[in-house]
């Protein structure tokens, strides 16, 4: 019987625009939209800062100055570069506020006898921290010029560099390039699964259990010979069903947008994404989703057989959507770790268990401590959801 | 057969119901000490006004509602211990059509033909019978929510009778239909009473209730006002007709509880 109701749930929901739109064409699109975004923009603006051209002001120095000449020596190798020269600040700060100087470099006027007498001079660098890259170009000038000056004054001092600096560090790294990208950006991938799967719950659960109520169906199905458990049974099945796909779906989209659209061109991207994309890493992903999926439903359920209108059940499911999504960013930020105290939070551990799969490192203990948590809270989130749903307040109107 | 005994119906008052109603109390009975017998191969009409509590005293018919004390026996079952069994001698038709407007008639018919396990022979027959009884071929295939009210609630309607119940409750079951629908359901209503069914239904349309009912109850806070047959009811009026009758015992009593 519970087959029975399942099928017909599924028919019914699979026929609602708007569940269909939160279960598959959203999370389809969203991956090779993302990508091909984030591909653009990033494109042009790694275009526009290597072609743009740095005013850089020079204070107090001419153009025949020691210091100029060193800065005008410098390779462009990070684009273009005019310099302009000023007696002094006056006006400066406006003038890079207005982006016609980028930087400015203020050096004592006796610059050119830092080679030779043994004492440091000081270069002041004014830039404005809100104009992305323009430090980072500024600072390579400036080492260019201190490696020049340096140079210059060790051949007058008549010492090797080596003699100076004693230690060379070669660092070696460890971690192959999956174990690197799955750390730092693998937090991403869990965050929208999670947030697909939560999504892709919702429509079902108020239009299966508040829209029923509302619509008055409720009342003729529980009028008939089947135990209630069979009818949530059949229902949930279906909510937890949609979460799975709506999250199988950004899955998907993923797949297509490497594999099909060709969106990235980093081989160690692809690399990553080949993995990910593993009949493996799929199974073990599904081990960590399908309970936090049930979990997703089982927290649903009783607030939709409590809510009286569908307006009700989502305003309160919208702002839940915040609360238990939002541990899923945990997986932003690295160096927050699997370990048995973080295997037991629950969406934190799902986050951080998946983390580690993309990279690899995942421990078997970890992940079936992680599963075993997001099970019991399942059954739980089920236990709840059959209580309510027995309540012959909560189911008719 | 339908035997009611004392049945009564307390729901619990949230704080949110508690100022919707504007009382105090921490309880409202719906239902009080209702006791009444339907017969198989008669009609049965429950009256009463809105909120007199006939949705109530249905919904516990039809084992939705679990009475706060009382026993209901539906067809020599006894509803309040084995719910389960008693909704399989039972076909409710709600106030509301409560239908799927995602699904077609046809697949809604079967939907429910298979919650009351209804073998496949039988299921074809009864459908057939439903089918043309209401002249439902047209718009067995359409979704049902582009159906009309009338075609609504003939889906309804055969959504009820599929699994071919002993027992029948008919929630208002012509409210807001057109002359010719109507007259289709009062022809199945009359068919359910000579195929030995019991039947229950309540109507607001005393027209109605003279033409169908054999025995009727006039229920009003919760409280039976009148039990027995409309031939006992028709011959002690005091009123010129039914309908004068019918406003005449309710307003004796709410003369009774204002004193």
């Amino acid at each position: 019987m519970i087959n029975k109701i399942f099928l017909k749930e599924l028919k019914d929901t699979l026929r609602d625009r708007r569940t269909l739109m939160t279960m598959i064409v959203i999370p389809l699109l969203i991956f090779p939209i993302i990508l091909n975004v984030f591909t653009g923009v990033s494109e042009s603006f790694q275009q526009e800062a290597a072609s743009k051209t740095l005013n850089i002001a020079v204070i107090g120095n001419g153009s025949d100055s020691y210091f100029a000449k060193q800065l005008e020596k410098v390779p462009n190798v990070q684009g273009d570069k005019q310099l302009v020269y000023m007696a002094d600040t006056v006006g400066l700060k406006n003038l890079i506020k207005k982006d016609s100087i980028q930087l400015a470099v203020e050096a004592p006027l006796d610059f050119e006898k830092a080679p030779k007498n043994g004492e440091m001079k000081t270069i002041k660098l004014y830039f404005n921290a809100t104009d992305l890259g323009y430090k980072e170009r500024a600072e390579y000038y400036m080492e260019a010029i201190k490696a020049e000056v340096k140079g210059e004054r060790l051949d007058d001092l008549q010492i090797s560099a080596t003699s100076v600096d004693p230690v060379n560090i070669d660092y070696v790294n460890i971690a192959s390039t999956k174990e690197v990208l799955g750390k730092l950006v693998g937090g991403v991938l869990p965050y929208l699964f999670i947030a697909f799967g939560f999504i892709g719950c919702m429509y079902p659960a108020i239009d299966l259990f508040t829209g029923e109520k509302e619509r008055g169906t409720i009342e003729t199905l529980l009028t008939t010979p089947v135990a209630r458990y069979k009818i949530l049974i059949g229902k949930m099945g279906v909510v937890v069903l949609s979460g799975l796909a709506a999250s199988t779906f950004a899955l998907v989209g993923l797949y297509l947008s490497f594999e099909v659209f060709d969106m990235a061109e980093d081989p160690r991207i692809i690399e990553v994404v080949h993995s990910i994309l593993s009949p493996g890493f799929i199974a073990m992903l599904y081990v960590l989703l399908i309970p936090l999926t049930i979990f997703f439903a089982g927290v649903m359920i009783p607030i939709c057989v409590y809510a009286k209108s569908f307006k009700e059940a989502q305003s309160i499911i919208t702002p839940l959507n915040i609360v238990i999504v939002l541990p899923a960013m945990v997986g932003f930020f690295p160096g927050i770790e699997l370990d048995y105290t973080t295997a037991m939070i629950p969406v934190v551990n799902v986050v951080l268990a998946t983390k580690e799969l993309i990279a690899g490192t995942l421990d078997p203990v970890l992940l079936a401590l992680s599963f075993g948590v997001m099970l019991t809270l399942a059954a739980i989130a089920v236990g709840v959801s059959y209580k309510q749903f027995d309540k012959e307040g909560n189911v008719v109107l | 057969m339908i035997k009611v005994e004392q049945l009564s119906k307390e729901f619990v008052l949230t704080r949110k119901l508690k100022k919707e109603l504007n009382t105090t109390e921490d309880k409202a009975v719906a239902v009080k000490n209702v006791s009444f017998t339907c017969e198989p191969g008669k009609i049965f009409s429950l009256l009463g006004p809105n909120g007199a509590g006939k949705t109530t005293t249905m919904r516990m018919l039809s084992t939705i509602y679990k009475p706060s004390s009382g026993s209901i026996e539906i067809g020599g079952v006894d509803a309040v211990a084995h719910p389960q069994e008693a909704r399989k001698k039972i076909g409710f038709l709600t106030g509301s059509t409560g239908l799927y407007a995602r699904l077609t008639p046809n697949e809604l018919i079967k939907y429910f033909a298979d919650l009351y396990q209804v073998e496949k022979h039988d299921f074809e027959k009864r459908k057939k019978y439903l089918y043309d009884l209401m002249d439902m071929h047209e718009f067995q295939n359409k979704r049902i929510g582009k159906l009309s009210t009338g075609m609504k609630q003939k889906v309804s309607i055969a959504r009820t009778m599929i699994h071919d119940p002993e027992i029948v409750v008919f929630d208002e079951p012509t409210s807001g239909l057109d002359v010719i629908t109507a007259e289709n359901i009062i022809t199945l209503i009359r068919n359910c009473k000579e195929e030995g069914k019991t039947v229950i239904f309540s109507s607001h349309i005393m027209s109605e209730v003279d033409l169908l009912c054999d025995d009727l109850a006039i229920i009003h806070k919760g409280g039976l006002l009148y039990q027995g047959s409309m031939a006992d009811f028709k011959a002690n009026m005091e009123a010129p007709n039914i309908t004068a009758e019918f406003i005449r015992i309710v307003n004796q009593t709410k003369t009774q509880h204002n004193d």
